[in-house]
């Protein structure tokens, strides 16, 4: 038989219960006008009655959806083809009890209409409808408050699971609900499930549940459960989204108050819809635990300021309101906010919003948990390793990993229409997610810099300061349990000084491409500011976003420029000093802000439970690597301040020497890799004739003497002689004196 | 063909009924508009303080005016009722025609091939469509029914509001679409009707 395709029913059927079938396939099924048909679809299915189509053709199918599962409560599918044996005959009898659950559109209604009433309505509407049992008969068509009807049990035979209801079918009531309400049960079933916030879930469940179970226990101590709760945490990290899952798996109807709703433009306006969202959430309430959600706090309920502006109004209404909730009044009040700073301190004191709940960017362990979960979904190859993953992606919140899969799984797809048959997502297509997604912790910020990848070969000599830049930046996120092992902690700071010219800038970057950390640069330009406390605050807001996406690498250059000294005899009240305070705070100082904590506080302990050794260096790197480390350089670390010097500031200082002559080889061998070199260069002899040459000197050499090679021969010289070398050297200069290291020799603090 | 029979007779019923119907709403349409004064004068003295006007010196006068609109309104809404049970008996009376029509149906149902019940001629529409249309016929009244008499359980004299907004609420309940295609239906099937 051909297949059936579902057309939208026809206005005048609407309400009628009716399938419409060709009339060949009604005869090919048995059916006789007005028979009771079970129609599969995807995701439900639905009772109907069979009746031929007006203009009889084959081929399509109508139907009015009066009596269906409830996974159909949102509609019917477009373009959907149905296979005749999806329809089945069902016979029905007339049923003599049936048992129901009425479904009202508002709390009024339900109120105000009295039980006996009710029964009456609903009878005369369910009169000569065929039901099923577990179903929901949609009434919508009667236009009244009275939606659906939830049919619960049919009898008396309990074999037959449907059968239409007569005027004799005796009918109960057994519960009244509001679509609201019977809406977020229905939701409850379908929650997605969420990545790495299992602690905040727990608490707001909690928080939720509690005085629903154990309502005399709480009257017996007297204490009333809080009430209100405050949602903390950057842009992304699923603050709104947390808040709905909850609120599924509780089985809480939810109140959603958005801004632009609420704020009206007459003067008393907004105040109104505020008192009506209350009694909104007061009514909800009563039918089972109730959620008042309100979104983007801030910019509702500002800081109150002297003028009276109409916003004062509207949060001096919110603090009376929220006093003026009773004990009775079951519902809770979760607020979520990204500058908890800007609300009215008046909101945040207890009996308002008792709790706080901070979410900070995820962690390590949290970023693999959210990965986790996104992939669950998707193709993923099986060699992709969420682990590895996780730790690429330091200050990516929920919203930019989720953003990230999405387009991994572009990539896939764009290759997969150019032909190559592969349907996975690999570890590949992630990277070239990672390409187009950035953390958002780091959007704005000042020192977000693009750096060109730079291998640890590609710098000659210094093997000596490369080996020390290793230990104190490599090796933490490397070997995190060695370091966990032996109590050992990474350096806060890193202070590389010595002549200029001498690749202390590469080797930073070299350590920063080696090392999968975030990497963030801040020159003088980036900080200082005409506006007096302006450069402070930026550099302690540069912190937090380093911070907010640990383990990251803070590199200052020319650092004794940027940060003064307070013993120089400068000013005492320049920017630098002040600067400076506010440098030697946030490497050293008494503690975070609440606001960005991150995750739980973890501490390795030796527990009974065997881990699995993936999930164990995981978490020993998370904890080890929780800071962020400072890189600074500098050419004269005599003007640096000693307080800056200390252990637990800048920890190591390394100096990096001018090249001796191992090397120069070493740099110059670097240089001349891409060039043509005739036979004859002999670099021993010219690293041993540029003694006091610096890295960027010897560089310069190499370059002058391709150009003389091109000066010489026009411009189809191949090779690069070595007198072409020695030509340039007798010309240059070195630019470092023997006076100038031993300066350096003398004064490392 | 019996069938034939009942239907034709449903369909006169259904024709007389539909100008009773229409009748009666008409008598009810004046009695909500009345009913709406009602709530537009109650609504008056709820706002008017009587105190402030010449009409202080008589003792308790708001409770007694009151109490008059009230019982007025009573009554109002007795006879309001009155009539719905005449629409019920219209109602009632269509819906009854259509089950027996299609117990009729049910019964010979094994002799009927369905082709024949969806064959249709210039004169006569097919079984099937007939049936079809006095199905939508009686759904159509028993809605209308269900609506109208929700609406005038569910009022309460104390929401003044309600009460104003009485008859426009009770207008929006005309279905004229629904009403036309009836009589559509009825037109179409006038041949069939007379042929005795």
């Amino acid at each position: 038989m051909p297949p059936l395709r579902l057309l939208s029913v026809d206005p005048s059927d609407r309400g009628s219960q009716r399938c419409r079938l060709g009339p060949g396939l009604m005869s090919t099924l048995g059916l006789r006008l007005g028979s009771p048909l079970l129609v599969s679809l995807p995701g439900g299915s639905c009772l109907c009655t069979a009746w031929p189509r007006p203009d009889l053709a084959e081929g399509f199918i109508q139907m009015d959806l009066k009596c269906f599962s409830p996974g159909l409560t949102s509609g019917l599918p477009a373009h959907l083809t149905l296979d005749p044996v999806q329809l089945s005959p069902l016979p029905c009898s007339k049923l003599k009890r049936v048992k129901v659950t009425v479904i009202v559109q508002s709390h009024d209604f339900k109120k105000h209409t009295h039980s006996s009433l009710l029964h009456e309505f609903v009878k005369d509407m369910l009169r000569g409808v065929y039901v099923h049992r577990e179903y929901v008969v949609n009434m919508e068509d009667f236009n009244t408050d009275i939606r659906y009807v939830r049919i619960v049990w049919v009898g008396p035979d309990p074999a037959a699971a449907a059968g239409v209801i007569t005027s004799k079918t005796a009918l109960e009531i057994i519960e009244v609900q509001t679509v609201q309400h019977y809406k977020s049960l229905l939701l409850k079933e379908v929650a997605p499930p969420l990545g790495g916030l299992e602690e905040v879930t727990a608490s707001l469940r909690e928080m939720l549940q509690l005085p629903l179970f154990y309502p005399s226990t709480l009257t017996s101590l007297g204490v009333s459960c809080p009430r209100g709760v405050l949602l903390v945490g950057p842009p992304g990290v699923g603050k709104t989204l947390l808040v709905r899952r909850v609120v599924m798996e509780v089985g809480a109807s939810l109140v959603v108050v958005r801004g632009p709703e609420v704020v009206g433009s007459r003067p008393g306006e907004s105040e109104e819809t505020l008192r009506a969202v209350f009694e909104n959430a007061r009514s909800a309430a009563e039918e089972g635990p109730c959620v008042l959600f309100l979104d983007e706090l801030d910019s509702l309920f500002p800081r109150r300021s002297g003028s009276s502006s109409a916003e004062n109004r509207l949060v001096a209404q919110l603090l009376t309101l929220m006093d003026g909730m009773s004990r009775s009044d079951r519902f809770l009040i979760i607020g979520a906010t990204n500058r908890p700073d800007s609300l009215d301190p008046a909101l945040r004191r207890p009996g308002r919003f008792d709790r706080e709940v901070i979410i900070g960017a995820p962690t390590l362990l949290q970023r693999k948990a959210i990965l986790t979960v996104l992939c669950e979904r998707m193709p993923v190859c099986p060699t992709v390793n969420m682990a590895e993953l996780a730790q690429i992606t330091t200050g990516y919140v929920g919203a930019d990993l989720s953003a990230l899969c999405r387009e991994a799984a572009m990539h896939a797809l764009r290759e997969n229409i150019k032909g190559s048959g592969q349907q996975l997502v690999e570890m590949k297509h992630f990277q070239e997610g990672l390409k187009a997604v950035g953390p958002s912790c780091l959007r704005g910020s000042l020192g977000r810099t693009d750096l060109s990848p730079v291998l640890w070969e590609q710098i000659g000599g210094l093997e000596e300061v490369k080996t020390k830049l290793r230990q104190s930046i490599e090796w933490p996120m490397r070997h995190p349990e060695a370091f966990v092992r032996l109590g050992l902690r990474r350096p806060r700071g890193v202070l590389l000084y010595g002549p200029p010219g001498c690749a202390k800038t590469t080797l930073v970057k070299a350590a920063a491409t080696s090392s999968h950390c975030a990497f963030l640069s801040v020159s003088g330009a980036d900080l200082y500011s005409p506006y007096v406390g302006d450069s402070e605050k930026a550099l302690a807001q540069l912190f937090q976003q380093a911070r907010a996406c640990a383990p990251c690498l803070l590199f200052l250059d020319e650092i004794d420029t940027l940060i003064g000294s307070r013993s120089d005899g400068g000013a005492p009240n320049s920017v630098q000093t002040r600067l400076l305070s506010v440098l030697l705070n946030e490497m050293d100082g008494i503690g975070l802000k609440t606001v960005e904590r991150r995750g739980t506080e973890r501490i390795l302990q030796a527990e009974g439970v065997e881990q699995s050794h993936t999930d164990e260096e995981l978490e020993c790197q998370e904890v080890c690597n929780k800071d962020v480390m400072v890189v600074a350089a500098t050419n004269r670390p005599s003007s640096l301040d000693s307080a800056l010097l200390r252990p637990g500031r800048l920890d190591h200082v390394i100096y990096v020497p001018p090249p001796d002559l191992q090397a120069r080889l070493a740099i110059l061998k670097v240089c001349t890799k891409s060039m043509p070199v005739d036979s004859d260069v002999r670099l021993e002899e010219l690293a041993a004739s540029t003694e006091l040459y610096s890295g960027a000197d010897l560089e310069n050499l190499c370059k002058e003497a391709a150009l003389l090679a091109l000066l010489e021969e026009n411009m189809e010289a191949s090779s690069i002689r070595h007198t072409h070398f020695l030509q340039s050297i007798s010309k240059m200069s070195p630019s470092l004196t023997a006076q100038q290291i031993s300066a350096y020799l003398l004064s490392p603090q | 063909m019996s069938l034939q029979g009942a239907l034709r007779r449903s369909f006169l019923l259904l024709q007389e009924q539909q100008g009773v119907w229409g009748s009666i709403l008409q008598e009810c349409d004046s009695l909500a508009e009345s009913l709406g004064n009602l709530g537009e004068q109650m609504g008056g003295l709820a706002r008017v303080r009587l105190s402030d006007t010449p009409l202080r010196v008589f003792p308790d006068l708001q409770e007694r005016l009151r109490f008059q609109l009230v019982q007025e309104a009573d009554l109002l809404l007795q006879r309001l009722r009155g009539r719905m049970s005449d629409l019920q008996s219209v109602r009632d009376s269509i819906s009854n025609q259509a089950s027996a029509v299609l117990l009729l149906y049910e019964d010979a149902a094994d002799t009927l091939d369905l082709a024949a019940l969806s064959r249709r001629s210039s004169v006569v529409p097919s079984a099937a469509d007939m049936l079809e249309w006095l199905q939508d016929a009686e759904r159509y009244y028993r809605q209308q029914f269900l609506q109208r008499k929700i609406l005038l359980q569910t009022l309460r004299l104390e929401d003044l509001s309600q009460v104003e907004g009485f008859p426009q609420r009770w207008k929006t309940l005309e279905s004229p679409d629904s009403e036309q295609r009836i009589t559509d239906t009825l037109c179409r099937l006038s041949f069939f009707m007379e042929s005795q």
